[in-house]
């Protein structure tokens, strides 16, 4: 009974990640109607930026490291926008996701380029959890936890407070509607990137630290992030944010049942199983009536 | 020909056609008028499978279509042309009419390998049968550039001349005179006329009341979804409730 | 001379692997992203069977058959999806094969590999020496090309192409889309599969770290760069790249070079597909003949 309370707190615990991933991958489309397949690769980043400040030369403790990092992912994910996206607004859909794909494997090159592909980590020493009601949580997963809570309350309040979240509600209903009746587009794809770095970023970050660093951890949890914003509702943040939360749920009670070598692959099926049963993703629904 | 019953659709809160019951007799030509977003082409949808009804019923000769998928609806001889036409842009005039034919051996893949000669003799049919029509609507000089190139009127004739390459038994078309500038309409009314007389039944979605009264044996008003009237093209034009829809009073 | 004999069947190869994907994406317009899959499933089809002395002929076969069958199995959910779906849930088929690689160690023996597989015997030729295997490869390489040029050329293929430009239409037209898309993918499967096999049985040892996004990206690449929905693009684009590719590896560089070479060689790939979409999406050969604009413009 007690493995079975941990799993489902270490579920939590990645589905907290596996959510603002989610979160920051559905902004994107909402706002610019694609699914950037270079999103998993904002999360690899956000995790070696971190990493990059912690290390020599810089060598600064995390709340020091944290801005920097941060900011620099900003950077790389309006970066991917200005030079990537923005000249293909208008391009065909199999021209802008090919140009995506190539991205990733720009970037996650580009990590293995500086960092290797060895596997590394934020170097904390792997502390004793404190028990609580039967289960075992480190201090690093609690941190996890209260920082997930704190993005998603940020985003609420961005989203159904202000200004701002308005205008991208607008603009992800309709963007020529929205420029139309004076939105400030440019500024609400701007901020959305902005936003949407941030989560990836603040993601990778924290899965970082629970796991580890490796160049190729963009891809799997670009397929978990949209396997989550399936299961919400592609376009719906707060789907995505539950999305989130039960593929980390199903992968740690899943691996009870099979092999935890196809951990990654539960998210996979997951999404399989929606994309089978959830006739509003089939072509044609998007016909204009 | 064709028997709608009680047909219904919503999307969301919108009742976009509602519980609308038509029509049509063989050898025909029929118009579809109403104001804008009165529900017409979202009938023309439910008809031809692009959108499930939630209630109501649809008979073709006989046979009930509602809920099938377009190409069983295609397949069952109803071939429609779209508002805003749908030509394959980077495949020549030719290629776009050739796709049209139905029932074509070279599509299966089997065939390619052990009825070569079958394929062969149906595509020379199938040229010549898409070069006259192509020759018809007066495009044979452009039958080898991109449907792209072509100037909207001349893509309205081009999606036309495909629809008839399909040798369907019921022709749906929404808006074929839209945007046409009037010698080219008198092109397309012949055109529809002649095919009539061929034997094909028409359905037509049309703004151009002159279009309609020339055309038309009767007409179907839309209003909100709803049927609020229908009779011989003349009478519809003064028709009371008519008027009020088209004038939004 | 080696140099050269091993460029060119590895470029026949590809050339294969990309004829296989440019059906699909250049000719149907699917969003393939998991191309990868097949080329592997070929590979570990045949080197298992052979590697259990069953003969290359049979195992050829059943290495074509399984890609086929897994393309079909994959197809047939995730087909009747919107464009990015379906390139996700290939994307991610593409990784969920080389987890299964890896993990079914009693079967693959997973990230150790199998090494040893041995050369093809086809009519009683051993397909050994590097001219042998050349022309093995350049003769398969042929006969794809012009089995799919058949294909393409054909009323099948047209349909194929009307969908890629407007699957309602082409729907509304009376075309089963599903049935063609689902027959396009298996043909591209099937193909990719052969190419799988023909690579495991030239390099002889395959392990699951072969068969990565890294495939994919690259016959991707030589698919558009070559132009894609042209007959001979993913010809002129195999060869290119894969000269590309391969010339570094024989430029004999130090070991401690490769670290960076390899992942800066990657970048090359991803950046090129970025700047040919952005600015040369049709790729480097123009459609034949046509006369019209490259460009989306209408002329109204």
């Amino acid at each position: 009974m007690d493995f079975l309370l941990q799993s489902v707190l270490n579920g939590i615990l990645a589905g907290c990640i596996y959510a603002l991933f989610a979160m920051g991958l559905t902004l994107i489309y909402g706002v610019l109607n694609f699914v950037n397949f270079a999103h998993g690769e904002l999360i690899m980043w956000g995790a070696y930026f971190l990493y990059l400040f912690m290390e020599k030369p810089f060598g600064l403790p995390i709340p020091l490291a944290l801005p920097p990092a941060l900011f620099l992912t900003i950077l790389l994910g309006m970066g991917t926008d200005q030079f990537v996206f923005k000249p293909l607004r208008t391009a065909n859909r199999l021209t802008l996701l090919i140009a995506a794909l190539g991205l990733s494997f720009f970037l996650r090159n580009g990590a293995q380029f500086f960092w290797g592909a060895e596997i590394r980590t934020y170097g904390f020493e792997i502390k004793r959890g404190m028990r609580f009601l039967g289960v075992s949580i480190t201090l690093n997963q609690i941190a996890i936890i209260l920082t997930s809570i704190l993005c998603i309350l940020f985003l609420y309040l961005l989203f159904h407070r202000s200004r701002m979240g308005k205008s991208m509600r607008a603009v992800s209903d309709n963007l020529e509607l929205a420029r139309v009746v004076g939105i400030d587009t440019k500024r609400t794809i701007r901020i959305a990137w902005i936003i949407a770095a941030l989560l990836a970023g603040v993601g990778g970050i924290l899965l970082a630290l629970d796991t580890n660093l490796q160049p190729g951890m963009g891809l799997i949890n670009l397929v978990k992030a949209f396997a989550a914003t399936l299961l919400g509702g592609v376009g719906n943040l707060w789907g995505a944010f539950w999305g989130g939360i039960l593929i980390g749920l199903a992968e740690n009670l899943g691996v009870l049942i099979i092999s935890p070598g196809y951990k990654d692959a539960i998210a996979f099926g997951i999404m399989v199983l929606m994309l089978l049963i959830r006739p509003a993703v089939l072509f044609g629904s998007e016909e204009s009536s | 020909m064709l028997d709608i019953k009680g047909l219904s659709k919503s999307f969301g809160g919108i009742r976009a056609v509602s519980n609308c019951t038509i029509a049509l007799k063989d050898n025909s030509i029929t118009g579809l008028i109403g104001p804008n977003g009165s529900g017409k082409t979202t009938l023309f949808n439910l008809i031809t499978g692009l959108i499930p009804p939630d209630q109501g019923e649809i008979y073709f000769r006989g046979e009930r279509i509602d809920g099938h998928l377009p190409h069983e609806v295609a397949g069952h001889g109803i071939i429609r042309t779209f508002q805003l036409t749908r030509l394959f842009p980077k495949m020549t005039l030719l290629e776009n009419l050739l796709l049209a034919s139905p029932h074509q051996t070279g599509e299966g893949l089997w065939p390619l390998w052990i009825k070569r000669r079958r394929i062969k003799e149906e595509e020379k049919e199938n040229v010549e049968k898409a070069l006259e029509l192509i020759e018809t609507v007066g495009l044979s000089h452009l039958k080898g550039q991109f449907a792209e190139n072509l100037s909207y009127g001349q893509q309205k004739l081009l999606e036309l001349a495909r629809a008839f390459m399909a040798d369907p038994k019921m022709i749906l078309l929404d808006e074929p005179t839209a945007g046409i500038n009037p010698s080219m309409i008198r092109k397309i009314i012949e055109l529809i006329l002649k095919m009539r007389d061929s034997g094909k039944v028409f359905f037509i979605i049309e703004h151009n009341m002159d279009v309609v009264i020339e055309l038309c044996d009767w007409v179907f008003v839309l209003d909100n979804g709803e049927k609020i009237a229908e009779g011989k093209s003349k009478e519809i034009q003064n028709d009371s409730r008519v008027i009020e829809a088209y004038l939004g009073v | 001379m080696d140099l050269f004999l091993h460029l060119c069947i590895m470029i026949a190869i590809y050339i294969i692997f990309a004829l296989s994907l440019n059906l699909e994406v250049g000719y149907t317009g699917l969003f393939n992203f998991g191309h990868v899959a097949f080329f592997g499933i070929g590979a570990y089809t045949s080197a298992l069977l052979t590697l259990h002395q069953v003969p290359f002929e049979i195992s050829l076969l059943c290495a074509l058959a399984f890609a086929g069958v897994w393309g079909f199995f994959l197809s047939i959910p995730s087909l009747r999806l919107r464009g990015d779906y379906f390139g996700i849930a290939t994307l991610g088929f593409g990784e969920i094969i080389r987890m299964i690689f890896q993990n079914e160690v009693w079967l693959t023996k997973g990230p150790m590999g199998l090494p040893g597989i041995p050369k093809p015997i086809l009519f009683s030729i051993r397909f050994a020496t590097l001219p042998h295997y050349l022309l093995l490869v350049s003769g398969f390489a042929s006969v794809t090309f012009v089995i799919l040029r058949v294909i393409l050329r054909s009323p099948f293929g047209r349909v194929l192409r009307a969908i890629r430009e407007d699957e309602v239409a082409t729907g509304a037209l009376g075309k089963n889309v599903f049935r063609f898309r689902v027959k396009s993918f298996v043909i591209g499967s099937t193909f990719a599969g052969l190419a799988g096999t023909l690579w495991a049985h030239y390099i002889t040892f395959i392990s699951p770290g072969d068969f990565t996004l890294l495939e994919t990206i690259l016959v991707l690449l030589i698919v558009v760069m070559g132009g894609k929905g042209t007959e001979w693009g993913p010809i002129f684009g195999g060869i290119v790249l894969i000269f590309f590719q391969e010339s570094l590896r024989f430029l004999r560089l130090p070991a401690e070079w490769t670290r960076y070479l390899a992942p800066l060689q990657q970048m090359i790939f991803g950046g090129l597909l970025v700047l040919l979409m952005i600015y040369r999406p049709e790729g480097l050969i123009r459609d034949k003949g046509k006369v019209g604009h490259a460009g989306h413009q209408r002329t109204q």
